[in-house]
């Protein structure tokens, strides 16, 4: 704590003696106040998991502009586990010093908005005209009594395929599968050739995740229905029953070595060609890049989805703004949402970690964005369109962590454990539901 | 003593078969007890791409040596690019005043619940130990609450306090149950010299104590050194203790783990630990003899 | 509680000879900087009670009121943070009735049996052996105390690459040219569990070892000669003269490692996760699961507290045991 506060002030002195800068802040309107006019100097305390990698590079390189801007950047890791920094957020929640903002992300912001006063930032999204460009399912999390408290900083598509390059060439096919009748003709040939079909980690959200992916590529509006609103209906209805069946098609072509281990540790395997197919978010584009391995060594697309539109398993990160009495602190939070919002920011990070920007009205064909991340984009306005942009379950953007636990609880049993049939899995999901309703 | 003598006429095996089974069967275990230990050494002197290409567990193709100084000093940890160096510093700052104060209270506790009988000393002590089976978890919240109250929240003085309340429930089992080997003799006779409660403890039972001692620092320093749950969630930033900064490298969330740096991350942070051990080890077993459990 | 007073004069058989000042000498006065031994009389009484209590007290009410807090809890509807109104045994209902509880407890059954038996076993064999008067004797000791010293994350961490069927022992074993050979618990649903028992053995077995040396040490070396003298081998001695003498030990171990197995976590969490699927699931875990990750302090405190009495059962038949034992020396010393 104590050197980043040094490294801040340093920072922030080498940036007062550049003054001109400070005037080339972002969304101008909301933040006249800054330190230019004697106010105090903006200072933002900031938790969050991202430490290492690119999500480590990718918020350092924010908080170096956050001090270019003449704010003071004090982010404290958390490194490790989700709750180990809900922990530590509700251990100074309870303390009575929350910190200005601080990591969290879908149904969460609502629910822990409830223990803690919240900043407006109606205000702010409105003078940035910010509302207009970003996707209507991912904004109502983020506003939850109607105001604005939280902002969504980068989205993931959960429902991301990527193949080997080299076991495509094995088994001497050039095109992404776009059904999943496709993919399992494509992961027979693959299983035929000694390739394991199915690459995956097989930790608790690796396994949710593959299920949803499967429903959502099934029907769209299942995934809505079932998932998202908890109808009971299509809970037990025959899109999810085909989804647990396409997801022990899974189970059976997944290394079983690999179970509880994470993705990243078989990524040269999958890069070898070993293994031929991953589904996963885009995320993983920024660890295989950090792992030395090149765009070349893999093909990225949509995951199958039968009705051959583009459908969009929406995963976003996002900073909830906690209340502070403390003017620097409020200069802080300011100029930090400003700059969550801008588009630079949200290209700088972006291209850190291999996300793509909330913004819906940004220009991706630049250069440093790679051709998923293009896909990507495009896929997500065209879902939004079609209504076909949901939000995903194995990451906590579509039920409450207790809801998503639960159903994550059925999910993960029935990959691991080859005795429950698919409608024995249909049913203990709707179970869970109405269990942990 | 005792000790001496029973060695010397311990029973034991004579026979040449079965000298070798009991030396095949010790090199058995040792392999097992050691594997885990071997694998991280050779991995602390691998690069991230010979591990990455075979597997964690293999021969080093080439001497990484430069993991060591990557981990100590210049690898980044939590934004911080400092290594586990200042890391192992705040251990040290938590670890060694916990240890002592906890020890030296339990020592107390542990005299005068063996020693001075009052009425309830039977449940005290019972509560007491109850201390050492609560689970962790199920402590985080109030810990919390008293952290809040006392404004020690986020500092190494409220781990410390942490660590030495939740110690004294060990320490205090510790030395009560050594104490109470003593010769009410010898505390008698203290106490028709006039000896008071103090005088007793400095001068009769305290010189009694190194054995019992160095197994309760030993089991502290250990069990301090090692916590997690309690070091994430209280402290924050660079004011975190070694095994937050340690998860940090190993669970990294979306990164390929860097597992020769992690490995010699590994090894240099659990050196204090292995060091008491390796020199503290035969008088944790001399403590242990002595009575300390019973 | 009111306990205290005099601690000295109720010591039976110690008596009155304790304190040289009586319940009659003077009040501390002020006068008393010149009269120093009267100073000291009066501090002397009191001081120890100074001492005495403030640690008694701060570890007796951490655990009062730290379990009676998470009682207080487990009754209240309580989410992300404590509230406290009532809701009667909902919790404790709603933890009953998980899936998840129970394959827990089933696990948490299976593994603290498997762990505490396989743990003595391995800590009474290295005992023994190693009280065979061999050579390197501190060495061996060492090499299988260090467990001990190292943390459950790291134990945990790296068990699961050695036992990882795809880059561990069996990677390497079939390396060897054993290509049939599989050891592949770590991610088999029905064997899991006992990859914990490995690590959790690995770990605590040197303890185990270390206390039952103790124990073998302080037998008395008469028993010993007597037995010879008696012309018995050495199988002989260990069951007949040994182990009798060290029951109090066993009993020690066994409870230690009992704690130990309920109070698994971190290894856990390292080691498998709780997985594959929930199949290693145990209490700890559900507890923490609850409280933080999915946000429900109350159906934690919930589990807490059945964790916490589950504990009892193991530990009041310990205490009664102490207890028997105490006053069988009492009546016989």
């Amino acid at each position: 704590m104590i050197t980043i506060h040094r490294r801040g002030l340093l920072a922030g002195a080498a940036t007062l003696l550049a003054a001109p800068h400070l005037a080339r802040a972002q969304g101008d309107k909301g933040q006249g106040d800054k330190s230019q006019g004697g106010g105090p100097k903006p200072r933002l305390t900031l938790i969050s998991q991202w430490s290492a990698g690119s999500d480590g590079a990718a918020i350092t390189a924010l908080g170096r502009v956050f001090e270019e801007e003449g704010g003071v950047w004090q982010h404290s890791p958390v490194p490790g586990f989700t709750t180990e920094m809900m922990n530590k957020l509700r251990a100074d929640i309870l303390a009575g010093n929350p910190p200005a903002a601080s990591q969290l992300k879908g149904p969460e912001i609502a629910a822990w908005s409830r223990i803690a006063p919240t900043v407006d930032l109606t205000e702010l999204v409105d003078a940035a005209g910010y509302e207009t460009v970003v996707a209507p399912d991912l904004a109502r999390l983020h506003k939850p009594q109607g105001k604005w408290i939280a902002l969504p900083l980068q989205i993931y598509r959960t429902n991301t395929l990527f193949v080997s390059s080299k076991a495509m060439a094995k088994v001497g096919a050039t095109e992404l599968p776009t059904t999943w009748e496709a993919f399992n003709t494509l992961a027979g040939k693959m299983q035929a050739a000694g390739i394991t079909p199915v690459a995956n980690g097989g930790i608790r959200w690796d396994d949710g995740m593959k299920f949803e992916i499967a429903l959502a590529g099934i029907s769209p509006a299942a995934y809505r229905r079932a998932i998202m609103e908890l109808d009971d209906d299509a809970l037990r209805g025959p899109e999810v029953l085909a989804a647990f069946r396409q997801l022990r098609r899974f189970a059976d072509w997944m290394d079983p070595a690999v179970a509880g281990q994470h993705y990243s540790v078989f990524l040269p395997r999958f890069i070898k060609g070993e293994m031929g197919m991953l589904m996963m978010g885009g995320w993983a584009q920024g660890v295989i890049r950090h792992n030395g391995f090149d765009a070349g060594d893999y093909m990225i697309g949509q995951a199958p989805v039968d009705n051959g539109r583009p459908c969009f398993v929406l995963n976003a990160d996002a900073f909830i703004f906690w209340r502070s009495k403390e003017p620097d602190l409020q200069a802080g939070q300011r100029l930090f949402a400003n700059l969550v919002m801008s588009k630079r920011v949200q290209e700088m990070y972006s291209k850190h970690t291999g996300s793509i920007p909330v913004r819906t009205d940004m220009d991706l064909s630049g250069e440093g964005w790679s051709e998923g991340q293009r896909e990507a984009s495009r896929s997500l306005g065209e879902a939004v369109k079609a209504n076909q942009a949901v939000l995903s379950l194995a990451h906590n953007m579509a039920q409450s962590n207790q809801l998503s636990a639960a159903m994550i609880d059925v999910l993960t049993e029935f990959v691991h454990n080859k005795a429950i049939t698919p409608e024995q899995g249909r049913q203990r999901l709707a179970e869970a539901v109405e269990g942990a309703r | 003593m005792a000790e001496a003598n029973a060695a010397a006429l311990a029973p034991g095996v004579r026979s040449r078969l079965g000298r070798a089974v009991v030396y095949a069967l010790l090199a058995g275990f040792a392999a097992f007890y050691l594997a885990p230990l071997v694998v991280v050494a050779l991995n602390s002197v691998r690069t991230a791409q010979d591990i990455g290409a075979t597997s964690v567990i293999g021969w080093p193709r080439a001497l990484a040596l430069d993991n060591f100084s990557r981990a100590w000093g210049s690898y980044c940890i939590a934004q911080s690019c400092a290594g586990i160096a200042p890391y192992m510093w705040n251990s040290f700052l938590l670890v060694v005043p916990a240890t002592i104060i906890s020890t030296l209270l339990g020592a107390l506790n542990g005299y005068s619940i063996a020693l001075w009988r009052f009425r309830g000393d039977n449940w005290v002590f019972g509560l007491v130990t109850l201390g050492v089976f609560l689970p962790e978890q199920m402590k985080l919240i109030p810990w919390v609450l008293v952290l809040r109250e006392l404004g020690l929240t986020n500092s190494i003085g409220g781990l410390v306090l942490i660590h030495v309340v939740q110690g004294i429930s060990f320490t205090t089992l510790f030395c009560r149950n050594y104490y109470v080997a003593i010769p009410p003799e010898l505390l008698k006779a203290a106490r028709i010299d006039g000896a008071g409660y103090f005088r007793i403890f400095w001068r009769i039972v305290l010189p009694l104590s190194p054995p019992i001692l160095i197994v309760t620092v030993i089991w502290q320093f250990t069990h301090i050194w090692n916590e997690f749950l309690y070091g994430v969630t209280f402290t924050s930033g660079t004011q975190q203790p070694v095994t937050a900064a340690l998860i940090a490298l190993s669970v990294s969330v979306s990164e390929a783990p860097q597992y020769g740096v992690q490995s010699a991350a590994v090894l240099l942070a659990a050196l204090p630990t292995l060091l008491v051990y390796l020199f503290g080890g035969k008088y944790f077993l001399r403590g242990l003899t002595a009575g300390a459990v019973k | 509680m009111r306990a205290e007073a005099e601690p000295l004069a109720r010591r039976p058989g110690v008596g009155a000879a304790a304190m040289p000042a009586g319940t009659a000498s003077a009040l501390p006065r002020p006068a008393a900087r010149a009269t120093p031994a009267r100073w000291r009389g009066a501090l002397g009484r009191w001081a120890p009670h100074l001492v005495l209590w403030p640690p008694l007290l701060v570890s007796v009410l951490h655990v009062v009121s730290f379990t009676l807090y998470t009682t207080w809890i487990s009754f209240t509807p309580s989410t992300l943070l404590p509230q406290y109104d009532w809701v009667g045994v909902q919790n404790y209902v709603s933890v009953l009735n998980s899936r998840n509880w129970k394959i827990a407890y089933t696990n948490l059954v299976i593994y603290g049996c498997g762990f505490v038996l396989l743990t003595t076993a391995l800590g009474l064999l290295l005992a023994v052996l190693i009280d065979q008067r061999i050579r390197a004797e501190n060495l061996f000791r060492t090499i299988f105390l260090y467990p001990m010293a190292v943390s459950f994350v790291v134990t945990g961490t790296v068990w699961a690459w050695l036992l990882n069927p795809g880059i561990g022992i069996q990677h390497l074993v079939r390396g060897f040219g054993w290509e049939g050979f599989r050891f592949d618990w770590l991610v088999d649903r029905e064997m899991a569990i006992y990859t914990i028992v490995i690590a959790g053995a690995w770990q605590a077995s040197g303890f185990a070892m270390a206390l039952f040396l103790a124990g073998i040490r302080a037998v008395d070396a008469d028993l010993y000669k007597a037995a010879q003298i008696d012309g018995a081998g050495p199988w002989r001695i260990y069951r007949r003269v040994v182990l009798p003498c060290i029951g109090p030990i066993f009993i020690a171990v066994l409870v230690i490692l009992l704690q130990f197995a309920i109070k698994t976590f971190d290894l856990v969490r390292a080691l498998t996760g709780g997985g594959p699927g929930l199949a290693t699931q145990l209490p700890t875990l559900v507890v923490y699961d609850l409280m933080f990750q999915r946000g429900l302090l109350g159906r934690g405190a919930a589990a807490a507290v059945m964790l916490l009495l589950s504990l009892l059962v193991v530990l009041l038949p310990y205490f009664a045991y102490a207890r028997w034992r105490r006053r069988k020396e009492a009546r016989h010393g």
